[in-house]
């Protein structure tokens, strides 16, 4: 019994797919953080299968940002360059995308994780009948025994996400390919960038369907970005439900936690001219406090659903450390936990634990560091 | 479309990470709320019926879809919303589907919608074939009120409720309408039929990966030989019935796109969604095109109802495999305020009886030294508890210094 029951193709046939591919997406004509991040993480791969990792763009006017595909990482770009093709729609970036696939046949393709990947993707892998590992963090390449059939895969993507329970679990596509996945921006550190490094820019040039045009877009507006950027802090502090009392157990004011937080980002970026953001949990924001409306907003949420943030140091204050949580700043490079409860999940992965009441340590904090010159 | 979620997240999975659905306590998934409040906005304002259909264990998943016909009231698996409840609910149950992926759930969905678009469509060509071979008006009368008891056929084709009292075969039947202008009607009922809108929540809670909806847009595509377009993450959507049209706004990158997406299509909901209310002068034709009412038994398919390919369902149809899970893992050291031992300035490597130890730095973590030399070392001050004071400084010295220098 080779593949017996199981759909998929044959050892022979996948070992006919090469190269990684990253869909990037261009901004005013250029790529975007998370795109250069896809280039590190397509890079990651293509080096341990020793492939080229070629990224892949649809949009109008994409010479500067072929170029710095090049520049990051890339060392091929394929790209579909058309007026009609400006703005993203499903069907036609659908259309696209599964026949370059079909014509270069890729070993993997991955995509950014958010609104448009999420929208994309899952398309792209029904029409190709293959696998999606949505939200991963990490990549590796394993090779991966299917007991069934009892076949070892070769050099099969290990598509590594957090669990709906308490852990990170591994997913395989070993049967079929390309293996595709969605990554979670923050995860990978974009490749420095090299000037004048080149690649082979392969042109795709697809002909207008009717099918692309049954969606139409009305208007498109550009969203006023947020001045709180998470993504690029030094130093994030964030905030959970344990800023509602105090280690005598009485209620406060969860301002008041708020506003210590805030003052101790004051100092971190005057005093020590670093870049300080302060995040949430998703209970925090959720539970839509009247102290905090306008303050504590959506755009701070760090977790799972929120940002995936890589600070310096990770300051959390009053988090439980819901797996939920943990996968948006366990990449976190110092992580100090301020918690009362000395069980906290949070302390499992913290650097620094101060099993302690945040409303007696943060003014000593703040004294402390605001003493110094 | 909604899902069964698990109410709790602990000690449900098999060490080879399998999900034991069976063994859980399901409730809807939240995020489903939005897109049944869009379904009950889209009955508002244009009538037609609101048909519920989950895939999952029979058991479990009954009990969640029984209490979505009230979703007013108290449930233990339902979150509690002001609308009225969907008409109709369906199941697909069936051990073939289980292990799957998102493709093979969203193939095995697409095939329960085009089960259910079928049947609809099957009911009104049924009138169809008896009006063009000649049937008598009571015939077409009889097998109508059959259909319209089956919830089959909408109030504007026939209906008993005295507000709708022009019903196609009612006036053919009185003779008001020609049998060719009752042929016309039922081929737009027919044609209503396939202007279907399948709602999604943009993602579940366990599974979290939002694919479903977008897969089963493609995978009805697919089975209807007709592209079904897709918007996932609407944030804002309205109907505009004359039109046959939905105007939705979504996000992607940092801009906000308006659609317009013609019918049959499929949208994901948004958590920040809000329905917006029909307006009024909807009301009347949303009537003629409502249905009689809710079915209130829970219908269950398995996978040779809808005429799934069992080689495209369950863990035999999933290209992905989940492999085993890992704790997300300990820092290598930790320090503890008030509770570690650090070393309190850099210490070269030194001999104690008999051992060597070291080389040590300065904030090192004390750990498997003989307890002896330890109490020997705090006595010198060469080791002592890790204080906010040594945190604050491992985290900031070297940065104060950088911004001295700057």
């Amino acid at each position: 019994m080779s593949q017996g029951q199981f759909s998929g193709l044959s050892l022979e046939e996948l070992s006919q797919y090469k190269d990684v591919w990253v869909y990037v997406v261009v901004d005013d004509g250029k790529l975007t953080k998370p795109s250069l991040e896809l280039i590190a993480a397509g890079r990651k791969i293509a080096d341990k299968i020793q492939q080229r990792v070629v990224a892949v763009m649809i949009g109008y006017q994409l010479d500067n940002a072929v170029k710095e595909a090049f520049e990051y990482g890339a060392d091929a770009v394929l790209y579909a360059d058309e007026p009609w093709l400006k703005s993203y729609i499903c069907l036609p970036y659908t259309r696209i995308l599964v026949e370059m696939v079909k014509q270069y046949k890729p070993y993997a393709f991955l995509f950014i994780a958010d609104e448009l990947g999420r929208d994309l993707s899952p398309r792209v892998a029904y029409r190709l009948k293959t696998g999606l590992a949505t939200d991963n963090i990490d990549l590796e390449v394993e090779d991966y025994f299917f007991g069934p059939t009892r076949t070892t895969y070769k050099n099969t993507l290990a598509q590594i996400r957090p669990d709906f329970a308490t852990r990170i679990a591994k997913i395989y596509t070993p049967r079929h390919r390309p293996q595709i996945a969605s990554i979670r921006p923050g995860n990978f550190n974009p490749l420095p960038r090299q000037p004048g490094r080149r690649g082979e820019a392969i042109r795709f040039t697809p002909t207008p369907a009717d099918e692309d045009f049954i969606i139409q877009i009305i208007e498109e507006e550009k969203v006023p970005k947020s001045p709180i950027d998470l993504e690029n802090a030094q130093v994030v502090i964030s905030l959970g439900l344990g800023i509602l009392r105090d280690g005598e157990g009485r209620p406060r004011s969860p301002r008041e936690g708020y506003e210590l937080a805030e003052k101790l980002a004051t100092i971190l970026r005057e005093k020590y001219g670093l870049r300080v953001e302060i995040g949430a949990t998703r209970a925090l924001i959720y539970a839509e406090l009247k102290e905090l409306e306008g303050i504590v907003t959506k755009d701070r949420q760090v977790g799972q659903t929120g940002k995936t943030v890589a600070p310096e140091i990770y300051i959390a204050l009053g988090i439980s450390g819901a797996v939920q949580h943990r996968v948006g700043m366990i990449r976190s490079k110092n992580i100090v936990a301020v918690n009362l409860d000395p069980k906290a999940p949070i302390f499992e992965i913290a650097h620094y634990a101060v099993k302690d009441d945040l409303y007696k340590i943060l003014p000593k904090i703040i004294e402390y560091l605001s003493g110094g010159e | 479309m909604v899902k069964g979620v698990p109410a709790r997240t602990t000690g449900v999975i098999t060490v080879s990470g399998v999900l034991r659905r069976e063994e859980m306590d399901l409730v809807m998934n939240p995020h489903d709320s939005k897109a049944l409040q869009a379904a009950h906005y889209l009955r508002q304002a244009v009538g037609g019926k609101i048909i519920a259909v989950s895939m999952g264990p029979e058991p479990k998943i009954v009990p969640i879809m029984q209490d979505l016909y009230e979703p007013n009231q108290e449930s233990r698996y339902v979150p509690r919303m002001p609308i009225y409840g969907v008409d109709e609910n369906i199941v697909l149950s069936d051990r073939r589907m289980a292990g799957a992926d998102t493709l093979a759930t969203a193939y095995a969905l697409s095939a329960g919608v085009k089960k259910i678009i079928d049947i609809h469509a099957d009911a009104v060509k049924n009138l169809i074939n008896m009006v063009e071979s000649g049937a008598s008006a009571a015939e077409i009368e009889r097998k109508a009120e059959e259909l319209y008891r089956e919830n089959l056929i909408p109030n504007k084709i026939y209906s008993t409720l005295s507000t709708i009292g022009d019903s196609a075969v009612k006036l053919f039947a009185e003779g008001k309408i020609t049998r060719e202008e009752l042929l016309n009607r039922l081929h737009s009922a027919l044609e209503d039929v396939y202007n279907f809108i399948i709602i999604a929540g943009m993602k579940t809670s366990d599974g979290e990966t939002g694919n479903t909806g977008p897969q089963t847009a493609e995978g009805l595509g697919e089975l209807l030989g007709k592209l079904i377009p897709h918007v996932a993450f609407v944030r804002d959507f309205e109907i505009f019935p004359d039109e046959r049209i939905i105007v939705a706004s979504r996000r992607v990158g940092n801009l906000v796109q308006r659609l317009r997406i013609p019918l049959p299509c499929l949208l994901t909901i948004h958590t920040e969604y809000t329905p917006k209310i029909p307006p009024a002068s909807y009301q009347k034709k949303a009537k003629r095109n409502g249905y009689r009412g809710q079915v209130k038994k829970v219908k269950v398919w398995d996978a040779d109802y809808i005429g799934a390919d069992p080689s495209r369902l369950g863990f035999s149809g999933s290209p992905t495999i989940v492999g085993p899970g890992m704790e997300i893992g300990k820092p290598p050291v930790q320090k503890i305020v008030g509770e570690s031992l650090v070393f309190e300035r850099d210490v070269d490597e030194f001999e104690w009886r008999g051992g060597k130890y070291g080389p040590f730095k300065k904030g090192d973590l004390v750990q498997n030294l003989p307890e002896e030399l330890v109490m020997e070392l705090r006595e010198k001050n060469i080791i002592g508890v890790f204080t906010l004071k040594h945190l604050l400084d491992e985290l900031f010295g070297g940065v104060k210094l950088v911004a001295r220098a700057v």
